[in-house]
């Protein structure tokens, strides 16, 4: 398999393993917030190994794009320079950020993500609830303008594993809030409990991977607040624990209405999730506007929390 | 594909099963505990805002709940430590097949087939005294 030198996401693997039963017996002790529930924790863990088999079907095509694009590539950055990763952690991050927008915001890509969503529990196995179906959404496709500039695959390949395990100690509710300048440029726990929570108030925000100041650029920041606790999982939530189930369930879904509505086939593929042809679904924004958790007023909570 | 893969992934499984057993072991689910009335009024509240609760049955081990909302079924059904909601015609939970205590109510969803509910009876005999109570 083609692989880059140094994978981080392998390196981290035992890490991934001892942190989770840390976190296991800390909390069974009292001592950390957190909860597992047996077969939701089988369906996260399960997730992710076969999500690791599934990323290796695909990856050959995806480096081979990767290397093409790299050989048409307007500049030569070199590998070995300070300024060359310093620019490829910002760009590889606002590239993280696009997709993951796209991928909540876009039923074709939420299909593949909603997996990541699909949980009730908030912990470290969450994590690695990992999509099999990233590869076929395409959304890989994301990264190319890397390799265009002239940023090696190699390098790029580096850069997406250490987001992804950047990522992985966040999903806790062990850490409460970080220092204050902690929250303010990176995700954080608090932050991405925020991203997973089904709160009318908290749905489609914080959708960064290292750094928060991609969301209070573009709008989608939305801060956790000790007035609304974060209930994770879906707007509707998966009853069932049938992991073919939670893997294809979105999937399944759009053919379904795509079926049943060909004529609206565009907007049940590729409008927000929750969009219907008659309006008997919601989507996320009409969930907000009918509870009242517009942005507006979830600016006003963000300065009376600031103040 | 060749056999430190497949080494490397027979021991991810593994730990994959050390892990899930240690979750076992833990006890550390969420406390959700049985349904009462009060309990579901407050689930249903908070999954269908504003909708008025024309009549809600209990299921007697407290694992799912189901309510009538005008022309609408509402049904809550546990899943691990926590619940999932769903709303279907009235009709079709009329006719979800009861036997031996338990309704059974297709839900048409992929991602929520089916709610089994434990009931005394179904359907409610006489829905206005149902009403009333
Ligand atoms: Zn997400
Ligand atoms: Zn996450």
């Amino acid at each position: 398999m083609m692989k880059a030198a140094i994978d981080p996401v392998t390196l981290a693997t035992p890490f991934f393993i001892l942190s989770v039963i840390l976190e296991i017996v800390l909390a069974r002790m009292g001592k950390a917030d957190a909860r597992y529930e047996t077969k939701d924790t089988a369906v996260s863990l399960g997730m992710g190994l076969i999500s690791s088999v599934a990323g290796l079907l695909t990856a050959g095509a995806v480096f081979a794009a990767t290397l093409w694009v790299y050989e048409h590539r307007l500049f030569t950055i070199p590998m070995t320079a300070i300024w060359a990763w310093v620019a490829i952690f910002l760009l590889e991050d606002l590239t993280y950020y696009v997709f993951h927008r796209v991928s909540h915001e876009r039923r074709f890509w939420w299909a593949a993500h909603v997996n990541h969503h699909s949980s009730q529990h908030y912990n470290l196995s969450t994590a690695l609830r990992q999509t099999w179906t990233g590869g076929v959404a395409g959304t890989w496709a994301l990264w190319l303008p890397l390799a265009f500039l002239g940023f090696p695959p190699a390098m790029i390949a580096i850069q997406k594993g250490v987001s992804l395990v950047y990522q992985y100690w966040i999903h806790t509710e062990a850490i409460k809030k970080t220092p204050r300048w902690f929250e303010a440029v990176f995700n954080t726990p608090s932050h991405h409990r925020v991203h997973h929570a089904r709160n009318a108030i908290y749905l489609d925000r914080n959708y960064a991977g290292i750094l928060i100041v991609w969301d209070r650029m573009f709008g989608t920041f939305q801060p956790e607040l000790d007035a609304e606790p974060c209930r994770y999982g879906l707007v509707k939530n998966v009853a069932t624990f049938n992991i073919l189930r939670v893997v294809f369930h979105e999937w399944i879904g759009i053919v379904q209405d795509v079926v049943r509505n060909p004529r609206h086939a565009l907007g049940y593929i590729f409008g927000p999730p929750g969009w219907s042809h008659d309006g008997s679904r919601e989507t996320s924004t009409m969930i907000k506007a009918r509870v009242g958790a517009e942005p507006a007023k979830a600016a006003a909570e963000d300065a009376r929390e600031a103040a | 594909m060749n056999e430190a893969f497949f080494v490397q992934l027979a021991l991810s499984a593994a730990a994959v099963g050390v892990l899930v057993a240690i979750a076992a072991w833990a006890k550390i689910a969420k406390p959700a505990g049985p349904l009462d009335d009060y309990k579901a009024r407050g689930l249903f509240e908070y999954e269908f805002p504003g909708r008025k609760l024309d009549a809600v049955w209990v299921a007697s081990d407290g694992a799912g709940a189901l309510a009538k909302s005008g022309g609408l079924a509402l049904v809550i059904c546990q899943v691990g430590d926590g619940f999932a909601a769903r709303q279907i015609p009235w009709a079709q939970a009329i006719s979800a097949s009861f036997k031996n205590g338990k309704l059974c109510v297709d839900l048409a969803d992929i991602a929520a087939p089916r709610a089994t509910l434990s009931l005394p009876s179904w359907p409610p005999k006489n829905l206005t005294k149902d009403l009333a109570a």
